[in-house]
């Protein structure tokens, strides 16, 4: 391995540009042609489901794993073909995969040992970086002598020696429980502004993304789904599987009714009419149109008596179940071709309490519904395994 | 580590049986062994009687005189040797094997297979094979030629065996954090992958040692015509009866605890630092 | 890595095995196949092997009553010694894996198990004839105790011994997978068991043997391929009085008799081979030992 490969400290920008990257393993396309640009300086989650090709991408961008086709640029260089080490990227493994025959310090220094610095030198250098993590204390222990939180903190710090552009996160909180996940995700956040680098993360939780990551990318089987901030993508899925993944929306379907002026309508199931607050969509009249509604900004009242004309924006329906949340109460209700959900505050619930049985009618207002751009093809998502915690 | 669910902790009737069950197995196993180094204590009287009538170190005297007992000292300074050879052989060889079969490459089934067969087929009849084959290249049998070979077509697989459980269980995030911070392949598998397997590799050298030192029948015709010390004792089983024998197999047997005690407590010391208790 | 690296490595791994398919080659398949070629020579006496080929070393020993005496007495050890081994080797494992409590005592006394295994086997085959024979331990032991007036003399030197020690050297091998095989069950697999009303013994029966299976597979695979290869335990603790196939092929040795000795060690092979193959349909040995 000669000096070469070693870059200089990262003066150069940290952004990621991915063109048409695609991998296959046989038969299988883990990755189909994916185009990305990550800007320097953001922190960008990379959200999906176990198999959806997340950790292939993060794999090739740290040069683990070969791209069938396509090109990976960071910073200015198209780095397929470079070393890991040659990219300015530096990996934080799931495992955290501390050498278990190294004290931390000597763990956190290999990456100089790799460089031929000296002895004392890379000693002091990996103390200072220690000292940077808060585990002085700790460098002469073996890894097998730490909890989890710490083994992360030496693994950061032995990714951060390297002084890196990018650094790579392969789900670095799933290993631990949910008191030091909440904490290690301030860290995590306040560690990438400090350092102003581009941090990519790989994940599966949605709570997390949208806590970290200032760019989320929502991906589907080797596609990207969506991209965007974690407030658009909450908001305002463009599909339902993103609505459906990242929770707390239900989809509906209608057909359209009158596009020309006026509010677009749409002709639902069972004689509901949905009437949206703008009219952007251009589709001839008998096209099907999906969009999702909000769990949260759903009202339910109890309906009285029979069939009574229904205005727009609502929709009939049973109580199947309640569920109490603490601040909330999820209310699933049996359309007759589809369940709906509603998540109702506990002061509201409880001042009128509703039970299992009872008809319900749910209503929203025009604004909150957000026009999906593809047409459900049914419930991909059971509406029982709720995404959000 | 008990299955059955069992009140209060006390243990089922089953637990004294299996545990008589083991302790009688023990004694079976170390039975002899103890009973021979007990005797090869044994006065002129060369009785087989317990308890000794005067114990005395004279038949460890006579191992080393080679007219009345073969020729012990000669065949130790072949079997010594010997087993320092191929364990050092088996470990380079195995690992580098073992390295080789972390990949799919054309021929590693056939390899695979053949080194389970070397395992299976009976020492006698690889013993006739080698000396066959170096007949017909015109050389002859020596402890440090055709033995070797045969010992090693006996150890190499058991080597390859253990590097593969060990290989198999590493993680390969170890070697991606290494590339990551800048090693290159070598670097990796020396600063790295090495030291993780050295216990396995330790094992591989212990297992070569202690299998070549003790082997018989691959070294029985492929020994050429001064004998390793298995082949020795044979001769003497046929011929003596003395305790000589039973000194020989004290001496022999402490070489073997020698070698074993070296092996794992190295390996214990290992996995102690790494596990962090000092 | 990169694409140029994986090129790079595949090249280096025939490299990385040569050192082993060499050795592998050269002592053992073609000695092997020589054993094979020679089978097919003539025998003169006093000359040696003449290579012509010839069928009469298989005729002569396939047709010999002696050859089959020996080989049924190979095939009767190997039967007895299995099936106590087998006994003891999974009691034993189950008695490591189920009952010991602490995982450090249970590969203590695994390894205590171990260790004579890696002392010589002729040493510990001998050290059997000071406890078995006319004046050794157990006699003496029996005659002080009254239990008997004469010593028994059929403790050594007779089929009893050979027994002894084939189980006193080759347990461990069955003791060995059996215990891997077993401390791969997952626990929560047993309270499965019971919580459904199986006993002790059906759960053992039902859950621990099934689940050995490949363990006992491997342990059985050894200790027919040891016992039906030995030959220094069969002359020496029996003094030869018991035979097996390998003394016919000593015998031959001992004449010079190489063709004849390589038939009878081919035919030997073949029934080692044949059981192997069938204990390897029960097994998948490449996942199993690969892992």
């Amino acid at each position: 391995m000669n000096r070469q490969s070693f870059r200089p400290a990262s003066q150069e920008t940290g952004e990621i540009r991915l063109v048409n990257l695609t991998k296959t393993f046989g038969a299988t396309t883990a990755v189909d042609k994916i185009n990305l640009t990550i800007p320097h300086g953001s922190y960008c989650c990379l959200l999906g489901p176990s198999g959806c090709g997340k950790t292939t991408i993060l794999r090739m961008i740290a040069g683990h794993e070969t791209p069938t086709s396509g090109e990976i640029y960071i910073g200015k260089e198209m780095v397929v073909g470079k070393p890991p080490v040659a990219r300015g990227t530096a990996m934080m493994f799931q495992s955290y995969a501390l050498f278990p025959h190294l004290t931390v310090l000597d763990n956190v220094a290999f990456y100089l040992k790799m460089r031929n610095v000296g002895k004392d030198e890379r000693r002091q250098r990996a103390q200072e970086m220690l000292h940077r993590v808060q585990l002085h204390a700790l460098k002469d222990r073996v890894p097998a002598q730490l909890s989890g939180g710490q083994q992360q903190r030496v693994a950061l710090a032995r990714s951060l020696i390297t002084n890196p552009r990018v650094l790579l996160l392969d789900e670095p909180l799933s290993a631990l429980d949910e008191f030091l996940r909440l904490r290690m995700r301030g860290e995590l956040k306040s560690l990438q502004r400090e350092l102003g680098i581009t941090f990519v993360h790989v994940t599966h939780t949605q709570p997390e993304a949208i806590a970290l990551a200032n760019m989320v990318v929502v991906m589907d089987t080797g596609r990207i789904d969506q991209e965007g901030s974690a407030n658009i993508i909450f908001n305002r899925p463009k599909t339902p599987y993103v609505a459906r993944f990242m929770g707390g929306q239900n989809v509906l379907t209608g057909t359209v009714v009158r596009t020309a002026d006026g509010p677009l309508r749409l002709q639902g199931a069972n004689g509901a009419q949905f009437e949206a607050a703008t009219n952007e969509v251009a589709l001839p009249e008998g096209s099907p149109l999906s969009f999702a509604v909000r769990r949260d900004r759903i009202k339910l009242r109890k309906s009285v008596g029979g069939k009574a004309a229904t205005a727009p924006n609502e929709v009939r329906g049973v109580v199947e179940a309640t569920e109490y949340q603490g601040s909330y109460v999820k209310v699933f209700v049996d359309l007759g071709g589809g369940v709906f959900v509603a998540y109702l505050a506990d002061g509201d619930f409880f001042a009128n309490p509703i039970e299992k049985g009872d008809a319900v009618v749910a209503s929203w207002s025009p604004a909150d519904i957000n026009i999906l751009t593809n047409v459900d093809k049914g419930a991909a998502g059971d509406p029982y395994s709720d995404a959000m915690h | 580590m008990a299955a059955s669910p069992s009140s209060y902790g006390s243990r089922p009737w089953t637990f004294y049986a299996l545990a008589t069950l083991f302790a009688l197995f023990v004694v079976f196993l170390y039975g002899p062994m103890i009973a021979v180094l007990i005797l090869s204590f044994q006065g002129p009287s060369a009785a087989l009687v317990f308890p000794l009538r005067d114990p005395s170190l004279m038949w460890f005297d006579e191992l080393f005189n080679p007219r009345r007992v073969g020729d012990v000292v000669g065949a130790f300074e072949r079997s010594f040797p010997l087993a320092l050879l191929v364990a050092a052989l088996t470990v380079v060889i195995s690992v580098s094997a073992g390295f080789a079969f972390r990949r799919r490459f054309i021929g590693d089934t056939v390899i695979f297979y053949t080194a389970i067969a070397s395992l299976i087929v009976p020492g006698l009849v690889l013993s006739i094979g080698v000396l066959v084959t170096f007949r017909y290249l015109g050389m002859s049998a020596a402890w440090y030629s055709s033995a070797l070979g045969a010992h090693l077509s006996w150890t190499l697989p058991f080597g390859l065996l253990i590097m593969f459980a060990v290989l198999g269980r590493l993680d390969p995030s170890y070697e991606e954090a290494a590339y990551d911070l800048g090693a290159s392949r070598w670097q990796a598998v020396w600063s790295v992958v090495i030291p993780i397997v050295l216990p396995g590799m330790i094992a591989v050298a212990l297992f070569g040692f202690t299998l070549s030192y003790d082997e018989f029948p691959r070294s029985w015709l492929t020994v050429g015509s001064k004998n390793t010390l298995p082949l020795e004792i044979w001769t003497m089983t046929t011929n003596v009866t003395s305790p000589a024998l039973y000194a020989l197999g004290a001496m022999t047997t402490f070489v073997s605890f020698a070698a074993i005690v070296i092996g794992l407590t190295s390996i214990v010391a290992i996995q102690r630092r790494r596990s962090g208790s000092k | 890595m990169t694409s140029g690296d994986v090129q790079k490595s595949s090249r280096f791994v025939y490299l990385q095995v040569a050192p082993l398919a060499l050795v592998l080659f050269f002592f053992f398949a073609i000695p092997v196949a020589l054993v094979v070629l020679v089978s097919f020579f003539r025998y003169q006496m006093l000359v040696g092997m003449v290579p012509q080929f010839t069928s009469k070393n298989y005729v002569g020993l396939l047709s010999s009553p002696t050859t089959w005496a020996l080989y049924l007495s190979t095939v009767k050890f190997t039967v007895i010694v299995l099936a106590i081994t087998f006994v003891l080797g999974f009691w034993i494992a189950y008695f490591l894996v189920f009952h010991v409590r602490n995982l450090l005592t249970a590969i203590g006394l695994f390894l205590v198990c171990t260790v004579p295994f890696w002392t010589s086997n002729i040493i510990r085959m001998i050290s059997w004839r000071p406890v078995l024979g006319k004046e050794g331990l157990i006699n003496s032991g029996l005659i002080k105790a009254g239990i008997v007036s004469h010593p028994l003399d059929w403790l050594l030197f007779s089929d009893f011994s050979v027994v002894v020690a084939y189980v006193h050297l080759f347990t461990l091998f069955m003791i060995v997978p059996i215990f891997n095989s077993m401390a791969r069950i997952d626990k929560s697999l047993l309270e499965a068991a019971t919580d459904a009303g199986a006993t002790r013994w059906g759960v053992v029966w039902n859950v621990v043997l099934p689940l050995s299976k490949t363990g006992i597979a491997l342990g059985a695979l050894f200790v027919v391929t040891l016992t039906m290869g030995d030959f220094f335990v069969v002359t020496v603790i029996s003094g030869g009085l018991s035979g097996s196939a390998t003394s016919g092929i000593f015998n031959d040795l001992q004449f010079l008799n190489y063709p004849r000795a390589a038939a009878n060690a081919v035919i030997l092979l073949v029934v080692v081979l044949l059981v192997a193959a069938a204990i390897f349909r029960v097994v998948d040995v490449r996942k199993e030992l690969v892992r």
